[in-house]
């Protein structure tokens, strides 16, 4: 069972990193190759709070989520006036920057050897250290920020981002304003996406920078683009299928070796099959022009 | 009020707009027709009055308030809506969100409220709601507003956009060839729509290369042809002026 419990705390940790990464590419039509960047920052920062300061989990959250919000507005304000490519980019260019830093600055991140020995967290002596419980704080934690980004799209706030999607230009003659709205698009997407870091980082107890390398970036972007852009239920059936599926084939029993790369092929010709013929994603309503 | 200072605007050498008058005003409860051959500067005009483009010289005021040098979101929460010429409708949104996009001053399109004041936000909304219902029953679209806009043909588009500048209630209107591409019998509403908006006391200008529909809504017509304006007049003199006959109309 624990198994189980372990696969829907990915799940979940996917949906929401798709869920806020389909505000930027779904909602506002930027796509970001970044997003792995900020949540690897999320994670780094707890587990580097939580190991070296000494800082509880809830405590470690807070700081990461701000943190993490003021790297992205640094990255947002010079990088939102680049259009369409040459923004995707530069949002790949800060990825690789925070990727080598984690790799690089050894005496804070420990290299590639990762940070290990990160605390189980624990609320007033209360421990989440089963994969039952862990899967309870994952949704304590995780149901209200999708509740949060529910509202945010459903409102004038999301409107006015599909609005800069559709034609920056008219949006801006209707009184939006684009680069605010754009930078708070891209700050709130970071700040969710730390907060899945700071999940992540509670529930493996260990990390290094593969997790949160070019790879994992696009891995998230295609959760997007499988389950549906510009969609709230898009990203939760695009996680369901790239985080549940690799197990399907699991349990057929192929040899190990075999079954990891029959994955990468599958994913591949799932994106491929998806672009030529539903553009839009499984539950999408948005294809990416 | 627009007034319009010698403004000039080149593109690489080339003077797209160059106005040589001190002083080109648009007054309320007017509508001005601007016309002229293609390439005179109509549209560049209407891109410096609303801050899609900044002017190399002069300046563009608004009830006494410079515009040029701002953004364009700030004139157009001064009051100031645009029509464009490629319509610019929302495509994949439907014509009822494109209008309650265009709605001023939504306390919701703030993330901070959307989320903590959403029920306040979500009233606003439906207040909204039913004044953009009749504004599509207006321009003859009712019955669309689900429709999403990218579907609806062209010269339905255009009246969605004429309706969602509506909603943006705009004091000032500049609308880019409004009945290009309409048909005939939409042209009459949009007529009425236009003359409306005028004797509401708004400041209405109108690019338009129809001459029936520039004698049926415009006060006051501005003849523009290389980048400055040639004559000012009301529409049955400019109509009337050989050069214009000449170079314009091909008489």
């Amino acid at each position: 069972m624990n198994y189980v419990w372990h696969l829907l705390v990915l799940a979940i940790l996917y949906a929401l990193l798709g869920s806020s990464l389909n505000l930027l590419c779904g909602y506002t039509g930027l796509v970001s190759l970044c997003h792995a960047a900020f949540y690897g920052l999320g994670a780094y920062c707890s587990a580097i709070l939580m190991t070296k300061a000494g800082l509880g989990f809830f405590p470690a959250a807070l700081v990461c989520v701000v943190l993490t919000g003021l790297a992205s507005l640094a990255v947002a304000v010079p990088t939102l006036r680049l259009r369409g490519d040459y923004f995707i980019l530069a949002t790949l260019g800060f990825q690789i920057i925070v990727f080598s830093t984690l790799q690089n600055w050894v005496s804070l991140t420990n290299g590639p050897y990762g940070i290990t020995g990160i605390p189980i967290p624990s609320i007033m002596g209360f421990s989440f250290d089963s994969p039952l419980l862990y899967l309870l704080l994952t949704v304590i934690v995780c149901a209200p920020c999708a509740a949060a980004t529910r509202m945010l799209v459903q409102s004038q706030f999301g409107r006015a981002l599909r609005c800069v999607r559709e034609d920056e230009i008219a949006a801006a003659s209707l009184g939006k304003d684009v680069p605010r709205l754009k930078i708070c698009a891209f700050v709130i997407a970071a700040a969710l996406a730390a907060v899945c870091g700071v999940m992540f980082a509670g529930y493996s107890r260990y990390i290094d920078p593969t997790s949160f390398s070019v790879a994992e970036s696009i891995f998230i972007l295609s959760v997007v683009i499988i389950g549906g852009a510009g969609n709230l239920a898009g990203p939760v059936v695009g996680a369901a299928f790239m985080v549940l599926f690799p197990e399907v084939i699991g349990f057929i029993g192929l040899p190990d070796a075999v079954a990891a790369n029959l994955r990468q092929v599958i994913y591949g010709v799932a994106l491929v099959w998806l672009m030529r013929f539903r553009p839009q994603g499984i539950v999408g309503d948005y294809g990416f022009d | 009020m627009i007034r319009c200072s010698r403004i000039s605007k080149s593109f690489g050498g080339l003077k797209a707009v160059n106005l040589t008058w001190p002083a080109v005003e648009f007054e309320p409860g007017k509508v001005t027709a601007v016309i002229g051959p293609n390439g005179a500067g109509k549209t560049t005009l209407f891109h410096l009055m609303g801050g899609t483009l900044r002017p190399d010289s002069g300046t563009i005021t608004y009830r006494g308030k410079r515009l040029d040098g701002l953004k364009p979101w700030d004139i157009s929460r001064m009051g100031v809506g645009r029509l464009f010429q490629d319509v610019r409708v929302f495509e994949r949104m439907t014509a009822l969100e494109n209008l309650l996009a265009a709605f001023p001053a939504q306390p919701g399109e703030n993330p901070f409220y959307a989320v903590f004041r959403a029920s306040h936000v979500r009233t606003i909304d439906n207040l909204n709601r039913d004044t953009a219902a009749g504004l599509l029953e207006r321009v003859g679209l009712r019955g669309f507003e689900n429709a999403l806009a990218g579907e609806l043909s062209y010269g339905q588009q255009k009246l969605l956009a004429i309706a969602r500048l509506m909603a943006a209630d705009a004091d000032a209107l500049l609308l880019d060839e409004p009945t290009a591409g309409v048909n005939p019998a939409m042209i009459g509403v949009l007529q009425s729509i236009i003359r409306d908006l005028g004797s509401a006391g708004r400041t209405v200008v109108v690019i338009e290369h129809n001459m029936d529909v520039v004698l049926a809504v415009a006060d006051w017509v501005l003849f523009m042809d290389e980048g400055d304006i040639v004559l000012m007049s009301t529409p049955e003199d400019v109509l009337s002026d050989p050069g214009v006959r000449a170079a314009y109309l091909g008489m």
